[in-house]
């Protein structure tokens, strides 16, 4: 048992970065190279007046699909693990409960009903979008950020608390590291909702890569549903397995388990 | 020992003197969003954007009065926490999300002109927070108060009753009232097109993930492939599946006569299943491998030696320890497959995604509710419903 | 030195410990025992702070210990818990510089002194200081605890049953080791256990406590002697308590001269206990043993009446 593991984990270590720098460079060349593939979307759509998408450059769409998901991203990291820390010191005690069921409830949520009623209250356009991104984000990080301080060991925090360490040192120290591997998990989930939320936002009025399908949908040109849809699901994959590498690195750096 | 059964609990930390810290900032976030924040607002037909109204002229005096004090009660309630106080808490809040529909009717008295039979009333973003911060206080004392989830159930279901009476007889003038009387039969038949499909897909799901976690309990190389596409297809985004499902579909429909016949097309209720059941392949196939792998092997060991055969073994101990792990899957499933069939309706599957997207590009946003609150009341029904039954199942409550 | 008197610890309406005062002198080994909940993991954990008394004074080398800033003070104290309470992602040589480095010690200095305790507690350097904590056996994972412990040379040592997760044997081999490394640090040590042996192995000084009071304390053989009440004397082992009394007592103090007659075959050596001349007068069919020295030269005698004898003297001698 432990020797095949062995084995799995070397031919992993072998080429940890090959699934990101396959799927990233597929996406680099649907990107740049969408406008080269006309004859082929030509045979897809032989009828319609233009194959190839071009309200915006792909790498625009790209461009501007990357930065809502990153501003969401990040604002949600930072509050959403802030507020995880918060609430398991003893000061926010009073709030973890709640905070640890509506986190749970929240993934209840369907992505499209955050979204859609996102709309009423902002308007359309990127900032209703990059709202119920945050939204929505926030709680698998707020939850996984819980889990994962919460299961560290109650006897590592003993000792690191009887060995004189200040509430500071043992959370950046012990706990945090310790619970890294859940948060990351938490951030990963919450990223790769946001890439496929943030392509619904092209209903609500953003250009981003989910324009091209929605266009495609709605005049019945397959060729740009085909675009986009093909784009999204290399940048979820190129993102997904950055993901991947990012906490197989950190699990064999902690060399728990 | 165990050491930490020496450490003070939180809980029993704040004892009775302490105050309620989180009910407080509730109460107090509800009063400043009441007073800052528009309560309803009133637009002369449907596609003008509403002007928007305080609670002053919302409810007059009076009204906006009540509401104050009753808000006010649950944070001064909140500050001397104690079980008939949390009881007290929990009329409270009941009252006030009974009375916010008699606040509607009030204040479509008191802001609309008779002589426009076209005026809708939308509810504020005060109406909202309010709503949704009461909902937390509910979980915050029924977590306190350690009520099962029954009770709170009751009492929402009670207070959408009243809602629902309002909503009838008193509140024509509401613009999500009026948005679902231009269309309650596609409503209806909305709600029943969403239902179908994420319950075909679910059994469909159900099926496949419990024979496909079956064959990879046997065959060890079937379960790292298997759940490799079961990831893979789960990172891609649903409207790029959708999409990418959409060109193919329509090909072989164009192409293959059988097939069209069918039923099979590019836009529709293909796609929409394939995809839905493609996704919740992941959730169903995972829950149930975990569910019967994390069955304690001591237990199973325990069965052999008493002699049970493998057959009874796995109907007998194995599947009913499974169970509820089992549901769990199904749970997740369910829910994930009333988002996801909000977007295919996209590609023409209808259901109650119908709306919202045709809201959106009408920009009519009653009608973008009238679609989004029914699936989020649903998806938290689904999710109520199995939850509780999940913890029906298991056996003795272990946990 | 550690004092406690007339210390209590209420949580809410419970009282964990009550009105309970003791006296553990500088560099001797105190051991609290008693069943589970009795309050001794209570009482310890009072003493470097992690649970704040309610009542009464704890004074540490004669100072209150509220003086004291906890941080501080706990590294100052050396602990050591069940499950080790390693840091699973930090290596053994770096779990065991932790307090030096919070002292902010010089890397070289950490380094040197890591390495000297993993010496003292037979850890090679070479094998294991770069090791995880999840890639050693229990044993070994509970001697980096230790030495965790006392890295910073602190003067008090607590332990909370460290060797309560272990098997019979490496447990064994760990008493034996704490009791050769304690002869020659002598460091003032709180041990808590619900072990009555290992207590009785390695402590100077006994507690026996029972829902949160102490029940008797004194030196082991006191308490073996005279048990206050039914509960010591079954902790102690009831009927066992005779041949616990007489694993206490070595050969050399209650041999004889040689006397006239043939010496006994059966030799025995003078520092093993009186509990092993029995076992050893039941395997050989003999009520005479030849005590003999290190160069197995017979130096005495030793007689069954004699053995007998002694502990009834014991008791009156005990008395006083």
């Amino acid at each position: 048992m432990s020797n095949s593991l062995g084995a799995a984990r070397q031919r992993q270590q072998s080429s940890p970065w090959l699934w990101p720098l396959i799927w990233g460079a597929l996406l680099l060349i649907s990107v740049v190279a969408m406008a080269s593939a006309e004859p082929l979307f030509r045979w897809i759509e032989p009828d319609a007046r233009q194959v190839i998408y071009g309200r915006a450059d792909f790498y625009v769409l790209l461009g501007r699909h990357l930065l809502v998901v990153g501003i969401a991203a990040l604002v949600t990291i930072i509050i959403g693990v802030l507020a995880g820390i918060a609430v398991t010191r003893e000061r926010g005690g009073d709030f973890l409960p709640l905070v640890g069921q509506l986190a749970s409830l929240g993934q209840t949520f369907p992505p499209v009903a955050v979204l859609a009623l996102a709309v009423p209250v902002l308007g359309f356009g990127t900032l209703p979008i990059i709202v119920a991104l945050m939204l929505y984000g926030l709680l698998p990080i707020v939850r996984n950020t819980l889990t994962g301080l919460q299961e560290v060991d109650p006897d590592i925090k003993t000792a690191a608390h009887a060995m004189g360490m200040t509430a500071v040192q043992t959370l950046r120290q012990v706990e945090l590291p310790l619970a890294a591997p859940i948060i990351l998990a938490g951030i990963r989930t919450s990223v790769t909702i946001n890439i496929a939320t943030a392509a619904l936002g092209a209903t609500v009025g953003a250009s981003n890569l989910g324009d091209p399908i929605i266009s495609g949908i709605v005049n019945g040109n397959m060729a740009y549903v085909i675009q986009g849809a093909l784009t999204i699901a290399l940048l979820a994959l190129t993102v997904d397995s950055l993901f991947e590498v990012l906490q197989r690195q950190l699990r064999s750096r902690l060399s728990t388990s | 020992m165990s050491l930490l059964d020496a450490l003070p609990t939180p809980r029993l930390r704040w004892g009775r003197l302490h105050p309620n810290i989180v009910l407080v900032s509730l109460s107090l976030i509800m009063l400043a969003a009441f007073w800052l924040l528009d309560v309803v607002s009133m637009a002369p037909n449907r596609i003008v954007l509403g002007t928007g109204h305080s609670a002053l002229e919302a409810f007059g005096w009076p009204g906006a009065l009540l509401a104050t004090l009753l808000i006010a009660t649950v944070g001064i309630f909140a500050c001397q926490p104690s079980q008939r106080h949390y009881r007290a808490l929990l009329a409270t809040i009941v009252l006030l999300m009974a009375l916010m529909p008699v606040g509607l009717i009030a204040s479509s008295y008191l802001l609309i002109d008779p002589e426009l039979p076209q005026a809708r009333l939308g509810l504020g973003a005060a109406y909202w927070v309010v709503l949704f911060v009461l909902l937390l206080c509910l979980i915050e004392i029924r977590l306190r108060l350690n009520l099962t989830r029954l009770w709170p159930t009751l009492l929402l279901s009670g207070v959408a009753l009243l809602w629902w009476l309002c909503a009838t007889f008193w509140l024509d003038s509401l613009a999500l009232v009026q948005e679902f009387k231009a269309r309650d039969q596609q409503f209806v038949r909305a709600i029943g097109q969403h239902i179908r499909l994420v319950g075909i897909a679910v059994s469909i799901s159900v099926v496949m993930g419990l024979s496909l976690a079956m064959l990879m309990r046997r065959y060890e190389r079937l379960q790292k492939g298997a759940f490799a596409v079961l990831n893979f297809l789960q990172t891609i985004p649903s409207l790029a599946l959708f999409g990418l499902l959409l060109a193919p579909l329509a090909w072989l429909a164009a192409n293959v006569p059988f097939l069209d016949r069918i039923g099979v097309s590019g836009i529709g209720t293909t796609p929409a299943l394939i995809a839905l059941v493609a996704y919740s392949l992941l959730p169903m196939v995972r829950n149930t491998y975990t569910a019967l792998e994390e069955v304690s092997p001591d237990t199973l060991e325990a069965a052999k030696g008493m002699g049970m055969r493998a057959g009874q073994r796995f109907w007998q101990v194995r599947l009913p320890l499974a169970l509820p792990v089992l549901l769990e899957g199904v749970r997740i499933t369910t829910v994930q497959a009333i988002g996801l069939t909000a977007v295919a309706a996209l590609i023409g599957a209808g259901g109650l995604g119908t709306f919202i997207f045709q809201g959106l590009g009408q920009a009519a946003m009653d009608m973008v509710l009238l679609g989004a609150l029914p699936i989020l009341m649903l998806a938290l029904m689904v999710d109520a419903g199995l939850g509780a039954l999940a913890e029906a199942l298991r056996p003795g409550g272990i946990r | 030195m550690i004092e406690l008197s007339h210390v209590s610890k209420r949580f809410g309406e419970e009282t964990a410990v009550d009105d309970i005062s003791l006296r553990v002198a500088k560099g001797k080994f105190c051991a609290l025992v008693g069943t589970s909940g009795c309050g001794k993991s209570t009482t310890l954990r009072m003493i470097n702070r992690l649970i704040e008394h309610s009542e009464g004074d704890i004074l540490l080398d004669g100072q209150a210990i509220e003086v004291y800033d906890p941080v501080k003070l706990r590294r100052r104290i050396g602990y050591v818990i069940q499950h080790t309470g390693l840091f699973p992602h930090w290596s053994v040589a770096r779990n065991i510089g932790l307090v030096p480095r919070l002292l902010k010690w010089s890397a070289a200095d950490v380094q040197t002194r890591v390495e000297e305790l993993m010496d003292l507690l037979g850890l090679p350097v070479g094998e294991f200081a770069h090791k995880y904590p999840h890639q050693l056996s229990g044993g070994q994972a509970q001697r980096v605890g230790v030495a965790r412990a006392l890295a910073a040379d602190p003067d008090i040592l607590l332990m909370d049953e460290p060797f309560g997760a272990l098997d019979p044997i490496t447990r064994e081999k760990l008493q034996d080791e704490l009791a050769k490394l304690q002869a020659r640090l002598h460091k003032t040590v709180v041990f808590v256990t619900h072990d009555m042996d290992e207590a009785l192995k390695l402590a100077d000084h006994l507690v026996v406590m029972r829902e949160g009071r102490i029940v008797q304390q004194g030196t082991p053989l006191a308490l073996l002697q005279h048990p206050s009440d039914p509960f010591v004397e079954s902790m102690l082992g009831g009927l066992e308590r005779g041949l616990k009394q007489a694993a206490l007592t070595r050969v050399k103090d209650h041999m004889t001269s040689m006397g006239p007659t043939l010496p006994a075959q059966s030799r025995i050596p003078s520092d093993f206990s009186l509990r092993q001349a029995l076992s050893m007068m039941l395997r050989d069919h003999s009520d005479r043993l030849t005590v003999v020295d290190q160069h197995d030269v017979p130096i005495g005698e030793l007689s069954l009446r004699r053995i007998i004898k002694e502990a009834q003297l014991d008791k009156g001698s005990a008395r006083e």
